[in-house]
């Protein structure tokens, strides 16, 4: 008599090598990632970096003030805008300069024209001298707001700078 | 189904608090960890999708301090034009302006900083029309340092006094392209 199959009911997978390659790269990318920036969140502008060879040097975290110069997504306007790193830097530096406006106090990214960066820039180098300047600009503009950015930060005595760039693929 | 469910009271009865039989250890059991592996996954998927990889690099450039006027000897300076509408342009001391592709200036630059009679001293002024775009002046820039690696190689090459390989000296900087610069290169 030949043998009834047993149906088989609930059958279970060993998930435990799925479960173990999934932690790893769960904590992989969990440790990995980087969130924006307060300053990021805030700006309605995508800065299209101009492109360089790889290099090893990359944007330091700390003591960082970036200047930004960038076309704005919704009205194609350029302008300047100015960020601290450094929270408490950001907000002595705030303090200390006036003509900031009202309603901008509170940013962590300011938009400015060219004599509130110039003012920006020295008082950013008299709250904390050890602030690296970077300027990041789109690859897109005209190259006379760079140069007008870089006399800014001749003027605040900040001759060494960078220039932000994503790496060519 | 019947005999199944039957068969299992009957161990579950057998297993029982009051049956003679030894306990058996149970060993090997399972867990569902469906659960886990969905949420593992949720939690996966959102930061593959929201990390970005490629974090921004740094080119470094300095600048000097106030605008200073310094003695060139004129055979040392090496000029490299940039015009608004992206074109190139580079000479030496005071001749005609010869115009170069990007992917050339690389060869061009190395080649006029090794000449020998001004090895490890030439000047390089980039001088940059106020409507051009930014991205070539990086472009510019980045073929520089790219040769600066060459050069850099050659120069250690040949010891110095003390028998330690040569150190490159570079002297670079960047201005704007002046009226009288422009007229120059205009019908080029």
């Amino acid at each position: 008599m030949p043998k009834v199959k047993k149906k088989r009911v609930g059958f279970v997978i060993d998930m435990t090598p799925l479960v173990d390659i999934t932690f790893l790269l769960l904590t992989f990318f969990m440790f990995t990632a980087k969130f924006k920036t307060e300053a990021e969140s805030e700006q309605k502008f995508f800065i299209q970096r101009p492109q360089a060879s790889a290099d090893t040097s990359k944007l330091p975290d700390r003591d960082l003030a970036i200047v930004k110069i960038a076309i704005d997504t919704v009205t194609f306007d350029t302008s300047y805008y100015f960020e601290l790193v450094n929270e408490e830097d950001r907000r002595m530096v705030w303090a200390n300069t006036p003509n900031i406006p009202a309603d901008q106090l509170t940013k962590a990214q300011l938009q400015v024209d060219l004599s509130l960066l110039n003012q920006l820039i020295i008082e950013t180098r008299k709250v904390n001298s050890k602030t690296r300047f970077a300027i990041d600009a789109d690859r897109r503009i005209r190259f006379q707001w760079v140069d007008e950015a870089m006399e800014a930060l001749r003027k605040g005595r900040a001759t060494l700078f960078n220039y932000v760039t994503e790496k060519r693929q | 189904m019947g005999g199944l469910s039957s068969s299992l009271h009957a161990e579950r009865q057998k297993r029982g608090k009051h049956s003679k039989r030894k306990k058996r250890k149970r060993i090997g059991f399972h867990l569902d960890m469906t659960p886990l592996v969905d949420i593992t996954f949720l939690l996966l998927t959102f930061f593959m999708f929201t990390t970005t990889m490629a974090t921004p690099q740094v080119m470094e450039m300095s600048i000097p301090p106030e605008q200073v006027e310094i003695e060139v000897i004129a055979d040392q300076l090496l000029t490299v034009m940039l015009r608004a509408d992206g074109q190139i342009f580079w000479f030496i001391a005071q001749d005609e302006p010869k115009k170069v592709e990007l992917k050339d200036l690389r060869k061009v630059y190395e080649r006029e900083n090794l000449r020998e009679d001004v090895k490890n001293k030439l000047i390089t002024i980039l001088k940059i029309d106020n409507d051009a775009q930014y991205g070539n002046v990086v472009n510019i820039l980045d073929e520089f340092n790219l040769a600066e690696l060459f050069i850099t190689q050659e120069i250690s090459k040949v010891p110095d006094e003390e028998g330690n390989p040569t150190e490159r000296k570079r002297r670079f900087t960047i201005a704007k392209l002046t009226e009288e610069d422009l007229e120059k290169i205009q019908s080029l």
